[in-house]
């Protein structure tokens, strides 16, 4: 039997709209979770998903995948890479499976969400592909660390993390409840695929896998291949969604829900790719810094992205510009300070040469950030460990959650943000953030903060053990050096030398 | 008597953090708590200098005697903790 190439009939399969007679329009797609952005259904009709594959084709393609990816796993299972590798690795994935495995479920409903509510059949079908994508990387992100869980009690936190108040995972939920669990299908599509999938996502899995092959860890690297090119593949969902509202008058809403996005998954990859790449990588596996891993990505595509699509730049582009040499010393900074709260094991990285490093590609960061680390390293090096940890919160912001920080020592330039609204004082960390709560106060307004719900008396007792229990850190899962501060040797030899000399 | 948050940003730190304080504490006393948190830990201390405390982005420092109640400062408002030297 003939079978008819996929392009003679896939557009007639797909266009699965009909007239509703029953019901009406708005009762099958309730325009809170359709987004229909006052736009008739036949406007959405016109929506062209770049990446056309049918479902045969789809299951063909993920099963070589994944063949491919547990295989490797399996391969390398008895080649005891877990247990050699640097500390300061094992710190990469735990923080990674923590803070992505749980939110690749999430993902999958956000995808639903589009599968059954969006007004466009092709995206319908986009992400009926996509949700399938998040569900293996669910699956897939949880079954390769739990042969690690037995060996080490923080391998645990990659199921754990999302269901627990720990100060990164509230920081998290935080920003994806906002782009992709409580916005309709529309939104979705342009704040988790347009502007957090193409952009970031493609950053911490490329950037990270570049680094695993680096440090041997083929396992992982293939991994997070595999599941990239997912990614690549459903984040191209919401660009024909930006296009048709921009065609129908609405560029001002698309831009800004890619504006708030944008920002809001900056500042979690602010804490969490930055100080993996600049500080934990063990110096002779980086390949790019940070900063630079962000220019290329970001700045340089992702900006040809927006502007293809005929958005603008974000309005706060300059501070985010600058903000790629600052904001993320200060994220592992604090915490590597408040290392207790995390469920890795932060590296310091910091030793003479990482900062020639550090200095190199961040001029200045000896006489910023360096000087707070020289105090710290002193009380390292002097055994004086009790001033080497916090006794009280930093002050996070109530929009990313994260603390409010900026640049430390001779170019201190630490600032609050703050707003009062209805009588509450907010405080922000940035200009961008209070701009995105401005937007939608009462979106926003009811939330608490960790240091909120700590002056609400709601984490008792009022101390650190207070704070790990309402964290959900267990015995065993609090954090602390990744080295167990061997790195200070070298400057314990450096002032032994000085004092000889 | 009243257990009173504040938010300090201390001069040459990165990061603000939540001071406990009451509202009989002078702005002597409120610096002397921020320092607790900053001094010694990720900004070293400056031997000869004082702390005053000032609202965020404001050119005068509050009177150092001035007490917590009788400063108009909100519950968990920023004040900047700034290094002075006496007389200079
Ligand atoms: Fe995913
Ligand atoms: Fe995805």
């Amino acid at each position: 039997m003939a079978v008819l190439n996929r392009m003679d009939w896939y557009d007639l399969a797909r266009s699965t709209n009909w007239t509703p007679t029953y019901v009406t329009e708005d009762e099958l797609f309730p325009p809170q979770l359709a987004g229909a952005f006052g736009l008739p259904q036949n406007a959405w009709e016109k929506y062209d998903e770049p990446y056309k594959q049918t479902y045969p084709e789809y299951v063909k393609v993920q099963r070589d995948k994944d063949a491919g990816a547990y295989s490797v796993k399996a391969a390398l299972e008895r080649s005891r890479i877990f247990e050699n590798a640097d500390p300061g690795w094992k710190s990469v994935m735990k923080a990674h499976y923590g803070a992505i495995a749980r939110g690749e479920y999430a993902a999958a409903s956000a995808e639903a969400r589009m599968m059954r509510f969006s007004k466009a059949p092709g995206m319908r079908n986009m992400s009926t592909l996509g949700c399938l994508d998040e569900i293996r990387h669910g699956q897939m992100q949880l079954y390769f660390p739990h042969e690690h869980v037995s060996k080490d009690r923080q391998m645990d936190w990659a199921f754990k993390a999302y269901d627990t108040n720990d100060w990164a995972m509230i920081a998290a939920r935080h920003f994806f409840d906002d782009i992709m669990m409580t916005r309709d299908a529309i939104s979705v599509s342009i704040m988790l695929t347009f502007s957090f999938e193409t952009g970031f996502t493609n950053m911490q899995f490329l950037g990270l896998a570049a680094d695993a092959a680096e440090a041997g860890d083929h396992t992982f690297a293939n991994l997070i291949s595999s599941i990239q090119t997912d990614e690549s593949r459903h984040a191209q969902i919401g660009g024909p969604a930006l296009k048709i509202l921009i065609e129908n008058g609405q560029k001002a809403e698309a831009q800004k829900r890619v504006d708030i996005a944008v920002w809001g998954a900056w500042k979690l990859f602010s804490v969490l790719t930055g100080p993996i790449m600049d500080y934990y990588t063990p110096l002779e596996h980086r390949k790019q810094s940070f900063k630079e891993f962000m220019e290329e990505w970001i700045v340089a595509q992702f900006e040809r992205a927006l502007t293809d699509m005929g958005l603008e730049l974000p309005w706060y582009w300059d501070i985010f510009l600058k903000d790629l040499s600052e904001t993320h010393h200060g994220m592992h900074l604090g915490s590597y300070f408040w290392r207790p709260t995390v469920w890795w094991n932060p590296a310091a990285g910091v030793t003479p040469a990482e900062r020639d490093w550090l200095e190199e590609k961040y001029p200045g960061w000896n006489d910023t950030w360096g000087q707070c680390w020289d105090v710290i390293i002193d009380n390292v090096v002097d055994g004086n460990m009790a001033m080497a940890y916090p006794e009280t919160l930093p002050y996070v912001c109530n929009m990313c959650q994260l603390p409010i920080l900026g640049t430390p020592g001779k170019g201190w330039n630490v600032k609050d943000y703050p707003l009062e609204y209805k009588g509450r004082l907010y405080h922000f960390g940035s200009e961008v953030d209070r701009w995105v709560f401005e937007q939608e106060p009462e979106r926003y307004a009811g939330h608490l903060s960790i240091v909120d719900r700590f002056l609400a008396g709601m984490i008792q007792p009022m101390n650190l053990e207070g704070a790990l229990a309402y964290m959900n850190i267990a015995p065993g899962e609090m954090g602390d050096d990744a080295h167990n501060y061997a790195w200070a040797e070298v400057y314990r030899a450096l002032r032994e030398t000085r004092k000889a000399g | 008597m009243a257990l009173f948050p504040l938010t300090s940003n201390f001069e040459g730190d990165f990061v603000l953090q939540l001071v406990a304080v009451d509202t009989e504490n002078t702005m002597d006393e409120v610096a002397a708590a921020a320092a607790v948190h900053s001094v010694g830990r990720r900004v070293r201390a400056r031997p000869g200098h004082i702390l005053r405390i000032r609202r965020q982005g404001a050119d005068e420092f509050l009177p150092r005697t001035m007490k917590v109640a009788d400063s108009g400062l909100k519950p968990t408002e920023t004040v900047e903790v700034i290094w002075q030297m006496p007389h200079g």
